[in-house]
């Protein structure tokens, strides 16, 4: 207990020295208070129509009022309201694709790396034709066959993670495999389900978990980009790709509706991996060492 | 003192140039290019654009009206029983000559037997040439049309199968528009048929000079065409396909008229001092159509409660941006026989929760709502008209999914009847209300799937008038019967009709005498540049 505590201790005061990565934290931070705060923070509802008060712009400028602070669409919804409902459902689309994309990715990984041979080769191959076609694309060709929605968008995004993690975890699980403890565990009659669970795999988390943060960044950008084509989050849900998409036609007239969902994206992309990058250094310390 | 010199003298130079002056190139931006310069194959409004400077009919729409009026034919009568048409045609009509095409030919019977002749009559060498001849089948021509015949050289007379009322009108389409024969000839000789789909002939007030695919079609002035040539020397085609790319075009000056604006853009195109708009009512209508296939749709209650519970004056000056009317007829207001006296379905979500309530739906029930991927005149933006009709539905209880395809998808699998209420729309195209209310309405347009008529409403009573007033020619008699019609129409509301839209056209300052046709076209005849 003690030990964990010190050990928690330790990695933030190592984190806490990364001025970028702490940087990345508070966004992040900032991000999930904001989600889950989201019906305190605003008085208004993200779908509510008001047409009497369509396209007022932001707070700042001529004619704008600090009853909207970002403005409204539009429909007259509130723009602020909007992106802070959008930070929950960008939120949700990280949790659901990364967990989709990890749990598949580590057993397909980790039978791999732990097997070998036939069962290698045969996985390894899939997962070198799932990476040869871009990731985008492989989304798009999914979320056609499924149905344009956003769960079926999470679905695709997830699916497309799981090449990536399959092959961090095959290449920690061959490192691991042949080492002393496994060797010995293995000698003392463990069967393979509890080598590779107990034994090999917790030994594998710091990639897993570098990379889950990374990833975690590409899906909410992956969605957005799927929204925007009009293949994730369907009207009038609150999603930022959608938001920019609908507001095209509006670039030269109302610039509030399409320069704040961009920012929301690009400051939730940014806090993800930057935090990515910060547990990178402190949890893998050869790295560390250069 | 000085000022008021300068007032006068700029008032007596404005009054001078009131009057229409010649001379000039003429560049109209448009955002995509013709697919075709022979416009019997062709449906699409961009080919037709072209091919309304080439060509002439054998009568036309009256400059910014949908009245017919005389072309090529000088008069026209037309037998007792309405099956016989006999046209007397102008005399001394030459087709333009070009580099390709350096023969005198004077227009005559022969080129009106060759152009509609070959689009029904298998004995006709150019009936199988350059595939279906789409409109004229569309329009059910091949059952109405029994032949064309050469009286003399410039009598020409069409027999038909039926009486039809609209008949004149389609003869003012684009599909109608009359060829040269004897270029076709020349053209069989070389066996380079193909070419009439690339390089035109005919005796319109331009003349085809050069086409650059995606790029520009050049045409002249016609010096010689039979209705006195046009005031500009030069009128070239510019394909830019972006709308904020050929705004800013316009803006530098770089085009003269510019097609398709975004509505959130034209009041900003308005206030720049060098451009004015010239708006036209459209003549069309955007519409949702509720599918009486599903057993939901077919109690007129529920119908009659989504079109109370939709707010279309909301929708017009959220997404059409104030661009637009709200509807409360099928047909447009622009168009003769439109029945003044329909009030529509006010804005009530509480009388639509009553007939929800009677309707045995006291809280709503779950729907969807197809959504046009694509801009189209009659609905700028149907994603959006689609979001604003949910918001609206949701306060009477109707959880309404949206749900979109691409543009050759959603016209198929709408056309199968797989919606439960679909966005879309109609542009009249020959300014006849049969052309919308037959095609969209009637119970033979919902008989054979994929069908016309997306409601598949198969109103008995409605379809008899449609079938009466087709047959007699009596413009008032039609009248009336149309007007009952559209009281139908409202009573049931198989559709809630949501707005006719207005056409808006930038053009800068100096361009002249341009009018919008209801029907679509853009026509150059009259235009003039101030220098």
């Amino acid at each position: 207990m003690n030990n964990n505590e010190n050990k928690i201790f330790e990695f933030y005061k190592q984190f806490k020295k990364n001025r970028v990565a702490l940087v990345g934290a508070y966004i992040v931070v900032g991000l999930i208070l904001c989600a889950i705060f989201a019906p305190i923070l605003t008085q208004y509802d993200p779908l509510i129509q008001n047409l009497s008060n369509r396209l007022v712009p932001p707070c700042w400028s001529d004619g704008g009022t600090f009853a909207h602070i970002l403005g409204t669409d539009d429909f007259g919804r509130d723009m602020l309201t909007r992106i802070l409902y959008g930070a929950r459902i960008s939120l949700v689309i990280g949790i659901i694709s990364v967990s989709i994309s990890l749990s598949f990715g580590v057993i397909m990984g980790a039978v791999a790396g732990f097997f070998g041979g036939l069962t290698d080769l045969i996985i390894m191959r899939i997962v070198d034709i799932m990476l040869s076609i871009p990731a985008i694309l492989l989304a798009i060709v999914i979320v056609s066959i499924l149905g344009a929605d956003l769960f079926n968008a999470m679905i695709a995004i997830g699916i497309v993670g799981i090449p990536t993690f399959a092959r961090i975890v095959r290449s920690s699980v061959l490192a691991e495999k042949n080492k002393e403890y496994v060797v010995a565990s293995c000698v003392n009659g463990s069967s393979d389900f509890r080598l590779i669970m107990s034994v090999v795999l917790p030994n594998c988390t710091t990639p897993m978990i570098v990379q889950a943060t990374m990833w975690f960044a590409s899906a909410v950008l992956e969605a957005a980009g799927l929204s925007f084509l009009g293949l994730g989050a369907q009207p009038p849900t609150p999603e930022w790709g959608a938001m920019l998409a609908d507001s095209l036609q509006f670039i030269t007239t109302a610039y509030w509706m399409i320069v704040f969902p961009g920012i929301a994206i690009f400051l939730t992309v940014i806090g993800f991996n930057l935090v990515g990058d910060g547990l990178m250094d402190v949890l893998d310390p050869k790295l560390k060492e250069k | 003192m000085k000022k008021l010199l300068l007032a006068t003298l700029l008032l007596i130079t404005s009054v001078a140039f009131a009057a229409p002056q010649y001379g000039g190139t003429l560049v109209f931006g448009r955002s995509g290019d013709s697919t075709s310069m022979d416009p019997s194959h062709v449906t699409d409004g961009e080919s037709y654009y072209a091919a309304t400077q080439i060509y002439d009919n054998l009568v036309q729409f009256k400059y910014g009206t949908t009245e017919v009026e005389p072309a090529l034919a000088k008069s026209w009568s037309v037998s007792d029983d309405g099956l016989e048409y006999t046209f007397k045609l102008r005399k001394g009509v030459m087709f333009s000559k070009t580099k390709y095409f350096k023969i005198d030919s004077e227009f005559t019977s022969k080129d009106v037997v060759f152009s509609l002749g070959r689009q029904f009559d298998a004995s006709q060498p150019y009936n199988k040439i350059g595939g279906a001849f789409k409109y004229w089948s569309a329009m059910d021509m091949t059952n109405i049309v029994k032949s064309v015949t050469a009286i003399d050289k410039y009598t020409v007379k069409i027999t038909l199968k039926k009486r039809e009322a609209p008949f004149i009108a389609n003869l003012a389409m684009e599909f109608s528009m009359i060829l040269s024969s004897d270029y076709a000839d020349q053209l069989a000789k070389k066996g380079k048929q193909g070419d009439l789909s690339k390089k035109p002939v005919g005796t319109g007030p331009f003349v085809f000079k050069k086409w650059r695919k995606d790029d520009k079609i050049v045409f002249t002035a016609n010096k010689n065409y039979w209705n006195g040539r046009p005031y500009i020397d030069r009128l070239i085609f510019k394909v830019i396909t972006n709308n904020a790319v050929r705004a800013a075009e316009l803006k530098a000056g770089s085009i003269h008229i510019m097609d398709f604006p975004n509505p959130a853009e034209v009041a900003d195109l308005g206030s720049n001092a060098k451009i004015k708009l010239v708006k036209q009512e459209g003549l069309n209508v955007g519409y949702l159509a509720f599918n009486q296939e599903k057993k939901l749709f077919q109690d007129k209650r529920v119908r009659q409660a989504i079109c109370y519970a939709i707010n279309t004056k909301g929708i017009v000056k959220a997404v059409y941006e104030g661009l637009g009317k709200v509807a409360t007829s099928p047909i447009p207001p622009t168009m003769w026989s439109y029945n003044k006296n329909l009030k529509g379905y006010e804005y009530n979500p509480e009388k639509a929760k009553k007939l929800l309530a009677e309707a045995g739906y006291p809280n709503g029930f779950k729907t969807n709502i197809w959504a046009m991927p694509v801009a189209r005149p009659y609905n700028p933006n149907g994603r959006k008209v689609a979001e604003a009709m949910q918001a609206d539905l949701a306060k009477v209880g109707i959880k309404a999914k949206i749900i979109s395809y691409d543009w050759g998808t959603y016209l198929k699998k709408s056309s199968m009847g797989e919606h439960d209420m679909v966005l879309l729309g109609w542009t009249g195209d020959n300014g006849d209300p049969d052309n919308f209310l037959n095609v969209l309405l009637s119970a033979h347009a919902a008989k054979e799937k994929p069908a016309q008529n997306r409601a598949f409403w198969k109103n008995a009573e409605f379809t008899k008038l449609i079938d009466e007033a087709k047959v007699i020619t009596d413009g008032a008699k039609r009248t009336k019967l149309y007007e009952r019609a559209q009281v139908i129409f409202e009573e049931e509301a198989p559709w809630k009709p949501i707005a006719n839209s207005i056409v808006v056209e930038p053009m800068l300052k100096k361009v002249h005498g341009f009018k919008l046709d209801p029907v679509g076209k853009r026509r150059f005849k009259e235009v003039w540049l101030e220098k």
